[in-house]
């Protein structure tokens, strides 16, 4: 249930079959994504792949041919690929080719292909399922921003991920029984996708299917909450503070940083220290890099003292060592201080206690005052306002005293514009459309709901981190054997194992790095169980304000009329 | 008095010292059997409140930072473990059948015409019109009006002219010739590859053949891909070298890694020197791989191509990257001053533990010679003695495997060898420490 270790072994028998030899991959833009994911450049080169090409720029290059070069090719089975992969096949500019599909591909466009190898150049012609970005061990992304339009599934996105979900079924050889979230439709539709086309390509799943291992398809508008607080465990910091994008932080924009690190690669897979913290918290991460320093300043020192034969052979062994040490610190210093600079600008600490208050405590006139008292300092960024904001309509919306309108009037009078203030309206049509269902059956008590949203637990260790996301209540449950039937029902199966062990779940509308924590730290609570998390992209605050405001902007005001002092139109 | 009343710790009634074991316990069982003494039933209330406060407190803390210890200072990535590749599927079977029916039919017309081109070859100069039309029927020109590629209308000045390979029909300016020397090359394909103009010399008839454009079209393709296949650039020269050179190093630093941890850990398996050398070598290996990497770098680009440039920079790259991740990071081998302290160390250890379990047990070991390599011209180097016995001889041989595996690098054999020896060496010993006593005997008896 490593879905890092599932792609490297693909990329491994990609570049073993080819025997030895120069080799190039030729890759589209995302399977490019998939692969550097997983593979550094240099680590690539060490398997012999020493030129990387994209299949649109193949044909526009001088057409000097390699022949020499074994060409691998690596390619989503779309319908442009098979026809720029036909056009290179009638002029190869390389000695061989060896085609590997992301997915299920179509006989036809095999056949397609065949009749366009004139030059019996091609050697290999395989499916291998890796249609998907292996973020951590233990998370994945489909990499789909905005998936949902109009509170429907953009057909697109549907398929797009369905075929990523049934590719990390088949990397990990995984035949689960199917559960979705009941009051979804989103959840609905996608599960039973899954389900039709595993059936259709039942010879591909003949291991059969197993109840020791569960798809749970769970919808992002369960829990608006996570995605909008800000984090303070390194990746999730990362994430919402500079944006992580493909295991890539762009810092070019930020000013005095030097031009070499203008995109730092954040990869576990190949930083040791990143791998170390990626799940502490701010402090701790500010002690570590103190000590990376202290440990660096140390071996810069004995390699500037370098006085007899001994000392110099001492630095031609340490030097390599210490050049990659040095690179890696300067990449942390800068990114922690990035953050650090941040998080003094805008005062987010502050910003954060409120907002973890809110989130796992009741107490509406002491969270109003902060809130007023924040939204009365000039520090605060005003998106952050429009978060707290939100969160507090979320949490009192049916409050006596609800003071959400007075609130936006306090926002308007700091001339916050009103695109950010819609993101009010915009999340909550979000969060109550999913009741919407719900609704014509049983009435929710929406206070219930919002309770649920909000649960906190019991043991608070970190003013910052008291926030526990809904997604560890439903392992919780799962591990007790107690996810209801009627909340989570399963597709096809009548019956089924209420205690599945290998547990993979997909949240549409994103996943977040913090839910990744909460998985990662219940995979090592609960030994026998596995639980592998996935999402149509992996969202930070600003991200999933987008994402809300794509699936809700076209659809008319149902919940929140009742604040009238902010026009959507 | 003091066998009387030991001392007690717990929780203790005042009254009746009777332990209670926790503090709830112990109010209960004040306010059930003392409760006329209401006084110290307060004061065990307001000490026990005291010293909660205290203990919770105190708790709390410890609890939160023992919290945080398990909930994140555990909490990383570790590095993935592999793991088999999952589901595949292939489709190269399918697709060469396809890609098969459709290439058997133009391969089988290429051949056809090789095989006329090899005949027509053969013909003798005399009557030759007349043998080419026997060998392949050319087609009836009576009711073809135009040339069939360019659709120029025939006459007196443009005539119809007839591929020797195929009997079709066009005219001058559609013709290709193919000389004699390059459909020998076509026919024979090892001599004459360097040709690369794809057209033959127009307008000569003498010692040309006149063919069509699709059956030079075929001829080319034939052609290229045979070229292709000979086609042995530098670069791929020189990369095969160096890929050899690479698993010829690796092989040497996993034998390295071996001998370090052997060393490292006390053992007397291997010999410090024969490690040193060990790493000498692979050095040496690096540079040459180094200097090839440079090499393949600098090759000349005949025609600019930004691919090939950067091809060869990777290469180098990523040499470069081996040289200093793989080679240069070996560890570096004790002095004899540590190796020494090392030694000592595990001696102590090792007696210490033999001491404890009494055991002695002589292991012997066979000499394997595993990798296919064996010691050589025996014979030569072995000076046997006349008087010198059959033992001492047996060593004597062993003595110069070893310096021959030495030198050859076959540190493994050497080790091997080192315990064959010993134990000759040892059987060495008994034989002449018998053969004494044996003359003690002999003499004793004389005596």
């Amino acid at each position: 249930m490593n879905v890092i270790a599932a792609v490297k072994a693909y990329v491994t028998k990609i570049t073993e079959e080819s025997e030895p030899g120069m080799k190039l991959l030729m890759m589209d833009k995302e399977t490019t994504s998939i692969i550097s994911m997983v593979y550094s450049q240099s680590e690539i080169q060490q398997k012999e792949v020493y030129l990387l090409e994209r299949i649109t720029d193949s044909q526009n290059q001088s057409s000097t041919a390699l022949k020499y070069l074994k060409c691998l090719v690596f390619l989503r089975p779309t319908a442009e690929n098979i026809k720029l992969l036909c056009y290179e096949l009638t002029r190869p500019k390389y000695g061989t080719y060896y085609i590997y599909f992301s997915n299920i591909i179509a006989k036809a466009d095999i056949k397609l292909l065949a009749e366009h190898d004139e030059y019996e150049v091609v050697k290999e012609v395989q499916e291998l399922y890796m249609d998907y970005l292996a973020v951590n061990p233990h998370l994945f992304s489909i990499g789909l921003p905005n998936a949902i339009k109009d509170l429907t599934w953009d057909s697109f996105a549907l398929q797009r991920s369905v075929a990523g979900v049934v590719s990390v079924l088949l990397s990990l050889k995984k035949c689960p029984v199917i559960r979705y979230q009941a009051n979804s439709k989103l959840c609905r539709e996608f599960g039973m996708k899954v389900n039709d086309l595993i059936n259709k390509e039942s010879t591909l799943f003949a291991f059969g299917q197993n109840s020791q291992s569960l798809l749970l398809i769970i919808d992002r508008r369960d829990d608006p909450i996570t995605p909008l607080l800000n984090q303070w465990t390194y990746q999730a910091m990362v994430h919402e503070l500079l944006t992580i994008n493909n295991n890539r932080v762009n810092l070019s924009k930020l000013s005095g940083i030097p031009k070499e690190l203008s995109e730092v690669v954040m990869s576990a897979e190949q930083d040791s220290f990143y791998a170390k913290n990626i799940f502490l918290n701010y402090g701790e991460i500010g002690q570590n890099i103190k000590q990376l320093m202290d440990h660096f300043q140390v071996k810069a020192k004995s390699h500037q003292k370098i006085e007899n034969i001994a000392d110099m052979k001492n630095f031609v062994d340490t030097y390599p060592q210490f050049k990659k040490l040095s690179g890696n610190v300067t990449k942390h210093v800068t990114v922690v201080g990035e953050l650090n600079a941040m998080v003094n600008k805008y005062q987010l600490l502050d910003v954060s206690e409120v907002e973890q208050e809110i989130t796992s405590q009741n107490d509406h006139s002491g969270h109003l005052q902060e809130i007023k008292k924040l939204i009365d300092n000039e520090k605060v960024r005003p998106i952050d306002l429009v978060k707290l904001v939100i969160l507090y309509t979320l949490r009192y919306q049916n409050h006596a005293n609800n003071e959400t309108q007075g609130l936006i009037e306090m926002l308007k009078r700091r001339d916050i514009s009103s695109d950010l203030l819609m993101n009010i309206i915009f999340v909550l049509e979000y969060a109550r459309s999913i009741t919407r269902d719900n609704d014509l059956f049983n009435v929710e008590d929406a206070v219930k709901i919002t309770k649920r949203f909000f649960k906190g637990l019991s043991g608070v260790d970190n003013v910052y981190t008291q926030h526990r996301p809904l997604l560890q209540e439903i392992l919780e449950e799962i591990v007790k054997g107690k996810l209801k039937d009627n909340s989570y029902p399963s597709i096809g199966l009548s019956s089924f194992n209420n205690r599945a062990q290998d547990i993979i779940v997909f949240m549409i509308g994103g996943a977040t790095y913090e839910e990744s924590l909460s998985v990662h730290s219940f995979n090592r609570n609960h030994p026998g169980f596995k639980v592998l998390l996935g999402g149509t992209t992996i969202h930070n605050s600003k991200s999933f304000l987008e994402e809300v405001k794509h699936a809700v902007s076209n659809i008319p005001r149902k919940h929140t009329r009742k604040i009238r002092n902010i026009d959507c139109k | 008095m003091a066998e009387a009343n030991p001392i007690q710790e717990g929780f203790l009634c005042p009254i009746c010292h009777k332990d209670l074991r926790s503090p709830k316990k112990l109010i209960n069982h004040f306010q059930d059997l003392h409760s006329e003494e209401q006084d110290i039933l307060k004061s065990i209330k307001d000490f026990y409140g005291k010293a909660k406060k205290k203990i919770l407190k105190l708790d709390d803390q410890d609890l939160e930072t023992f919290k945080n210890e398990i909930t994140l200072e555990n909490l990383y990535l570790e590095c993935s473990e592999p793991q088999p590749p999952g589901c595949s599927t292939s489709h190269t079977d399918f697709f060469k059948s396809i890609r098969r029916e459709r290439l058997e039919h133009q391969t089988a017309e290429t051949n056809k015409l090789v095989i006329r081109l090899d005949k027509l070859l053969r013909l003798d100069n005399t009557d030759r019109k007349q043998q080419e039309q026997i060998l392949v029927a050319w087609l009836d020109g009576t009711t073809v009006n135009r040339c069939p590629s360019c659709a120029a209308t025939f006459n007196i000045a443009r005539r119809q002219h007839h591929c020797r390979l195929c009997g079709s029909i066009m005219c001058n300016d559609c013709s290709v010739f193919l000389s004699f020397e390059r459909a020998q090359s076509i026919v024979v394909p090892v001599q004459n590859l360097g040709i690369t103009n794809k057209e033959g010399t127009r307008g000569r008839e003498n010692d040309n053949f006149r063919i069509c454009s699709h059956c030079s079209d075929m001829l080319e393709q034939r052609r290229i891909v045979q070229a292709e296949q000979m086609m042995q650039p530098i670069i791929t020269q020189l990369y095969a070298h160096l890929q050899k050179l690479k698993s010829q190093v690796d092989s040497l630093v996993e034998l390295y890694q071996k001998m370090y941890a052997s060393l490292t850990s006390g053992e007397s398996t291997f010999q410090l020197q024969d490690a040193q050398s060990l790493k000498a070598s692979i050095g040496t290996k690096a540079e040459t791989i180094d200097t090839i990497s440079k090499k393949i770098c600098s090759l000349p680009i005949l025609e600019p191509n930004p691919k090939v440039e950067m091809l060869q920079n990777s290469i180098r790259r990523a040499t470069s990257n081996y040289i200093k991740d793989y080679l240069l990071t070996l560890p570096p081998l004790p002095s004899i001053k540590e190796l020494a302290a090392i030694k000592e160390n595990r001696l102590l250890r090792v007696s210490k533990e033999d001491n404890e379990q009494n055991v002695n047990t002589v292991k012997i070991k066979r000499v394997t010679v595993t990798t296919g390599w064996s010691p050589s011209s025996l014979e030569n180097s072995v000076q046997s003695d006349t008087e010198s016995d059959p033992l001492m001889e047996q060593i004597n041989i062993v003595r110069n495997y070893i310096t021959q595996a030495r030198s050859a690098q076959r540190f493994e054999e050497v080790v091997a060898l080192e315990e064959n020896l010993r134990m000759l060496k040892k059987a060495y010993r008994q034989n002449q420490l018998a053969k004494t006593e044996e003359t003690k005997e002999n003499n004793y008896q004389l005596q």
